[in-house]
């Protein structure tokens, strides 16, 4: 696979700020990758999205040193609404790129500014309803459904654009148990499909650990770890440092390598951390005369 | 614990919005001084209701909230408040002066107390809430969320509640902040003896914090006891959509190896880990 997005010694400093937002930046994703970002609030995780699709520095005032490449291209060198054509975010705050009255026309309004044929519309129409489950609600308008729903619109819409990377902005921080589990499903969809480049930022990391390829933290502005997402975990140290909170069952399971009860790969899911956890007791639980019973 | 009289009792509440729509149906629940709570449940399922009804903003449409002796529909509201307390989950829905003082001061001044009550109270509710005085003159809108939230439950102590409820209080909020605000309330709990609810999304937390969670799925009460008991039923859990912590869910994987299905903390699987292969 070829990087499509290379970050180059990039720094960014709001002209409002004293210290830069994001300092000494380095970093190289590959095309077709599943990219979680995670660190503290505050330490840059959104200005890092903002300078993918271009809004910094074309819409911010700042300082800029160091190269943001997307697809070998520096991302001023792209023409006006170029950019956004290949890298897509979808924001925190949904409601913030609303403009539509109904959900259909919502999904439907980028692609005709992408000045798609109709019969292509319809396709990419049928086939982002389907992935994000919204066939109840394209009538409705976008106002008058929950949050959760509202977070699958936005991102069906910026999905239906196909852009090449697609960038979302804590897409679950505001929801509910099970709207969350519905965005992070249709996550889970996305990457079999493998259309394109995902990168989440997200605190939740009980869903978003089983999902990305490759992790990074940011803090304070820099990039503290990049890395394959179980040599990544395998950090904990310096991620426990960094106030980064790992799923429960992943912690247990580093304890037990740290106190030298296990030695291999560290798990990810639940399910990974059973079957390591059901190994090392069958070896080290003493052979009792009868088994015990609890 | 269950020998002493319940401060809020709840029996038998309904409550229908004008539309229709029914959000609580049959509730009852015993809430005793002292109690750190969680309420759980997916939106909808009658959580912020039932808060805005232990408070009196909402009066049952049947059935009777009592708190401390005093029946909600026939206590004036500002009786009520200084009760029990609700903090809004977005503090911005709730700060309105243009400075932190008088946010604090603004509930005490509206329940008519003296005005140097008034000051004694503000400077109590700052000091515990951890805001410096050099934020008393600062408009609250200025300061970071987390700063925001702690004027916001300034605001509601400064009432002197025996209850605080508090309403998403880590949304948004990162691991740290969201520590750093659940130890400020678990400090309210243990050193000043509020009883705390929170309402919130994030298991692990209520798995660190809480000791009793009450479940909720359509307006009733699916679940209500200890932490771990709570958890221990991922069945009911699982109607509202909530699945528990990681870790509880390893050790109910693993219970056939001898793991407590109502597991909380890393700290106890391992404890159970080590008796297991010793």
């Amino acid at each position: 696979m070829a990087p499509i997005i290379e970050i180059q010694n990039y720094s960014w400093r709001y002209s409002y700020a004293k210290m830069p937002a994001l300092n000494g930046i380095n970093l190289i994703i590959e095309e077709g990758a599943f990219v979680g970002i995670i660190g503290p609030n505050g330490s840059g995780k959104t200005t890092l999205a903002y300078s993918l699709d271009g809004l910094i520095p074309s819409q911010y005032r700042g300082i800029k040193q160091g190269a943001v490449n997307i697809l070998g291209r520096e991302v001023e060198a792209y023409p006006a609404g170029a950019l956004q054509k290949l890298v897509g975010v979808v924001f925190s705050d949904p409601e913030a790129q609303f403009t539509a009255m109904t959900v259909e026309d919502e999904l439907v309004f980028g692609m005709e500014n992408l000045g798609l044929s109709v019969p292509e519309i319809r396709e990419r129409l049928e086939w982002v309803t389907e992935l994000a489950e919204l066939g109840q609600l394209l009538e409705k308008p976008p106002y008058e459904i929950s949050g959760g729903q509202k977070q699958r619109v936005a991102l069906a819409a910026v999905l239906a654009m196909t852009p090449r990377v697609m960038i979302l902005d804590e897409p679950t921080s505001m929801l509910d148990p099970v709207s969350r589990k519905r965005v992070f499903d249709v996550l889970v969809r996305l990457k079999e499909e493998q259309r394109n480049t995902i990168i989440v930022i997200e605190h939740n990391l009980e869903n978003l650990a089983s999902l990305a390829d490759r992790m990074i933290l940011l803090s304070n502005g820099e990039l503290l770890l990049e890395d394959e997402t179980h040599a990544f975990f395998e950090k904990m140290d310096l991620l426990l440092e960094n106030g980064i909170h790992p799923p429960g069952a992943m912690l247990f399971i580093h304890r037990l390598m740290q106190e030298g009860y296990y030695a291999s790969r560290l798990p990810l899911t639940v399910d990974e951390a059973a079957a390591c956890l059901t190994e090392v007791v069958a070896r080290l639980k003493p052979p009792g005369p009868a088994s015990s019973r609890g | 614990m269950n020998a002493e009289r319940p401060f809020i009792r709840v029996v038998n509440v309904s409550y229908r919005y004008p539309d229709g729509t029914e959000a609580l149906s049959g509730i009852n629940l015993d809430i005793y001084q002292g109690e750190f709570m969680a309420f759980v449940g997916q939106n909808g399922s009658g959580k912020t209701t039932l808060s805005k009804c232990l408070n009196g903003l909402f009066n049952p449409t049947s059935g009777d909230v009592i708190v401390d002796g005093l029946n909600s529909k026939t206590t004036s509201i500002s009786q009520m408040v200084r009760r029990v307390g609700y903090v809004f989950q977005n503090p911005d829905h709730q700060l309105f002066n243009s400075n932190c003082w008088d946010e604090i001061a603004y509930g005490p001044r509206n329940i008519e107390l003296p005005e140097p009550e008034v000051k004694t109270r503000v400077a109590e509710a700052a000091r515990v809430v951890g805001l410096p005085e050099t934020y008393f003159g600062e408009h609250p809108f200025f300061l970071p969320k987390g700063m925001r939230q702690r004027v916001a439950i300034a605001s509601i102590l400064a009432l002197q509640p025996k209850v605080i409820i508090v309403d998403e209080p880590t949304t948004g909020q990162d691991a740290r902040q969201s520590l750093e605000i659940m130890d400020f309330l678990a400090d309210l709990n243990q050193a000043q003896g509020h009883t705390v609810i929170i309402i919130t999304h994030d298991m692990p937390i209520v798995a660190r914090y809480a000791r009793r969670v009450v479940a909720m799925g359509s307006g009733r009460i699916l679940a209500d006891g200890p932490t771990a008991e709570v958890f221990s039923q991922p069945e009911t859990l699982a109607e509202t959509f909530i699945e528990p912590p990681h870790i509880t869910q390893l050790a109910q994987r693993c219970r056939s190896l001898g793991f407590d299905p109502g597991t909380l903390t890393v700290e106890d699987m391992l404890r159970q880990f080590k008796e297991l292969v010793a």
